[in-house]
C-alpha cells in the first residue's frame, strides 16, 4: 500500500477507534456508578463538535504557544501512528512523543496565565517525575528481547512467545502508565476537579477539538503498544478484543477509585516502577 | 551491538571536525523537536499570571518585566540549541559538556525572577546540580580511562562490559539526574515553576525529559547486558 495512503487510514482509524473507546469507558463508568451515562458515539461527536464552536484567546495567554502547542500534541500523535503501527519503528521515539506528551501537559497549563491550568502545570512536572521512571519499561524490554525496534520486538515475540510471560512486572508498569492517562483516572493529578480541567480548563473552539482528536489518538497508540509490546503478534480481532478489555478493566478501576493528593500519586508510581524494575531484574537474573 | 537496533535506521554523520554527529529517526525526531520549539520561543510573548490575592475579593496580575524576559529568553534559546546539540551527538565528553550547559542556563533562566520562593527552589537546584557535575565528568573520564575511548561508535562496538565501566555509566547516570533536576531531586525544580514565564518553563522541562530519553539509550549503548 502506498505509504501516505497507510498513513491517513491509520490515523483515522485510531481516532475513530480511540474515541468510541473512550465512549465506551465513560458509558462503563457511568453504569458501574449507576448512571445511564451517556451514549457510546458522544466521544466522537464532542470531538467534531469542537471543531465548529467559536475559539477564544485569553486576554492573559501567551498566544504563540497557547495555539501552537495543541497543534503540537496532534503532531506528535500523528507521528505516534508513523512509528507504531505504520512503520513499527523505534520504542525510543515513542518514549520522546510520550516526553513532548508530558511537555504540553505542562505548557497548555502555563500558556493561559489561568491559576487552574499554571497548578496543573506545576503538577505535571510532578507527575512527569514519576510516569518516566515507569516508562523506563523500555529498557528492560531492551534487555530481554535485544532490540528496541517494534517489528524486532513482534519478531521476538513470535519466536519466544509474549513478554507478558517472561517479564509480566514489566506488564504492570506499562498498564499503570495506561491507567494513568486513562480519564478520571486515580492518578490524573494534573485534571483533577479541583482544578475544574486543570491545564485543559482554557482551550475551546478548534483547539479542543484537536486536543480531543489526540487523546483519542493517545489512548489507541497507547493500548496498541501494550498489546503489542506484551502479548505479540496479534490478528486484528485480538487487537480489538484486548483494547476493549484495557478500557473496561481501567473503567472499573477509575470508577471505583478517588482521585489521590499528588504527592501519594506520585509516591505510588515511584513505588511500583521501582519494585517492577527490581522484580523484573531478579527475575531475568534468576 | 548496533546503534540501528536502538534508534532505528543509520541515516548519516555530521562530521564537525572532532565532533561527530549522528543521526537516527529517534535522534532526527528529538532534535527536529527541540528545535522547534526553540524557534517557537524566540517568537513567543509571555502569559500574564492571574493569581488570587488573600484577603480580598480582587485577582493579582504577574507578569515579566522587558530587561528579565530578554534575560530570559537569550537562556532559554541557548538552552534549546544546547539539548538539541545532546540529542544528536556522537560523544560522550561533547554529551557532559551539553548536560552541564543545560544545567546551568536552567538556573540562569529562573535566577533572573524577583521571588523569594523560585530564588530558593533555583538555589537548591544549583547546589544539586554543582554537586553532581562530579559525577557527570568523573563518570566520563572512568569510562575513558577503562575503555579508550568516548566515541559512542566505538563503545558500541565493545564486546563486553567491565565492572569499572559499569560504574563509570551508573555515576554518570547520577550526574545526569541531578544535572537536569529529574527524579530523585524533582521537588525543588517543581517549585522554580511558580513563577510566569510560560515558553521559558518549557524548555527546562523540555530540556530535562529529553535528556534522560537520551541517556538512556547512551548507557544502553555502554552496559553490554545481553
Amino acid at each position: 500500500m502506498n505509504l501516505m495512503a497507510n498513513i491517513l487510514i491509520n490515523v483515522i482509524t485510531s481516532f475513530l477507534g480511540g474515541s468510541l473507546l473512550l465512549g465506551l469507558h465513560r458509558k462503563i463508568m457511568a453504569r458501574i456508578q449507576l448512571r445511564p451515562g451517556p451514549p457510546i458515539i458522544q466521544y466522537l461527536l464532542h470531538s467534531l463538535k469542537f471543531f465548529f464552536k467559536e475559539t477564544s484567546l485569553p486576554k492573559t495567554a501567551s498566544p504563540v504557544f497557547y495555539i501552537s502547542i495543541v497543534c503540537i500534541l496532534a503532531g506528535i500523535w500523528t507521528t505516534g501512528v508513523i512509528v507504531g503501527p505504520v512503520t513499527q519503528g523505534s520504542l525510543l521515539i515513542m518514549f520522546g512523543i510520550y516526553a513532548v506528551y508530558k511537555i504540553v501537559e505542562h505548557n497548555m497549563g502555563s500558556s493561559s496565565g489561568s491559576p487552574y491550568g499554571k497548578l496543573s502545570c506545576v503538577r505535571a512536572v510532578f507527575s512527569a517525575a514519576s510516569e518516566i521512571p515507569l516508562f523506563a519499561v523500555v529498557a528492560l524490554i531492551f534487555f530481554q528481547t535485544g532490540t528496541l525496534s517494534i517489528a524486532g520486538i513482534i519478531h521476538y515475540q513470535s519466536v519466544n512467545g509474549p513478554l507478558i510471560f517472561t517479564i509480566p512486572l514489566a506488564g504492570v508498569m506499562f498498564f499503570i502508565l495506561l491507567l494513568t492517562k486513562s480519564p478520571y483516572s486515580p492518578f490524573a493529578i494534573t485534571k483533577g476537579k479541583e482544578l475544574i480541567s486543570g491545564y485543559e480548563t482554557e482551550h475551546f473552539g478548534f483547539l479542543r477539538g484537536f486536543l480531543m482528536f489526540s487523546e483519542s489518538i493517545a489512548w489507541f497508540i497507547m493500548s496498541w503498544l501494550f498489546l503489542t509490546l506484551f502479548f505479540g503478534p496479534l490478528s486484528v480481532v485480538y487487537y480489538v478484543i484486548g483494547m476493549i478489555a484495557i478500557t473496561v478493566v481501567t473503567a472499573f478501576i477509575n470508577a471505583t477509585s478517588p482521585l489521590l493528593n499528588p504527592n501519594h500519586s506520585v509516591m505510588l508510581q515511584i513505588t511500583i516502577a521501582f519494585v517492577c524494575i527490581v522484580g523484573t531484574i531478579i527475575m531475568m537474573v534468576v | 551491538m548496533d546503534i540501528s537496533s536502538l534508534g532505528g535506521d543509520f541515516l548519516g554523520i555530521i562530521p564537525l571536525g572532532d565532533i561527530v554527529l549522528y543521526l537516527t529517526p529517534f535522534h532526527l525526531f528529538m532534535c527536529v523537536v527541540m528545535l522547534l520549539f526553540t524557534f517557537l520561543i524566540c517568537i513567543s510573548k509571555t502569559e500574564t499570571q492571574v493569581e488570587a490575592s488573600f484577603g480580598k475579593l480582587e485577582d493579582t496580575k504577574v507578569s515579566v518585566g522587558l530587561n528579565e524576559f530578554k534575560q530570559r529568553r537569550f537562556l532559554s534559546i541557548i538552552c534549546g540549541i544546547a539539548t538539541a546539540g545532546a540529542m544528536i551527538t556522537g560523544d560522550l565528553f561533547n554529551f557532559t559538556l551539553f548536560m552541564a550547559l543545560i544545567g546551568i542556563v536552567n538556573i540562569g533562566i529562573v535566577s533572573a525572577v524577583k521571588q523569594t520562593s523560585v530564588l530558593n527552589a533555583a538555589y537548591q537546584y544549583g547546589l544539586i546540580a554543582m554537586m553532581c557535575s562530579l559525577p557527570l565528568f568523573g563518570g566520563a573520564a572512568i569510562i575513558l580511562a577503562s575503555t579508550g575511548t568516548l566515541s559512542l561508535f566505538e563503545l558500541s562496538n565493545l564486546a563486553t562490559t567491565s565492572a569499572m565501566t559499569v560504574f563509570g555509566a551508573l555515576l554518570l547516570l547520577i550526574g545526569i539526574l541531578g544535572e537536569s533536576g529529574v527524579a530523585p531531586f524533582f521537588a525543588t525544580k517543581a517549585e522554580m515553576f511558580r513563577t510566569p514565564g510560560s515558553p521559558f518553563l518549557v524548555i527546562i522541562h523540555l530540556s530535562s525529559l529529553f535528556v534522560v530519553i537520551r541517556a538512556i539509550e547512551i548507557l544502553l549503548i555502554i552496559i553490554k547486558v545481553i
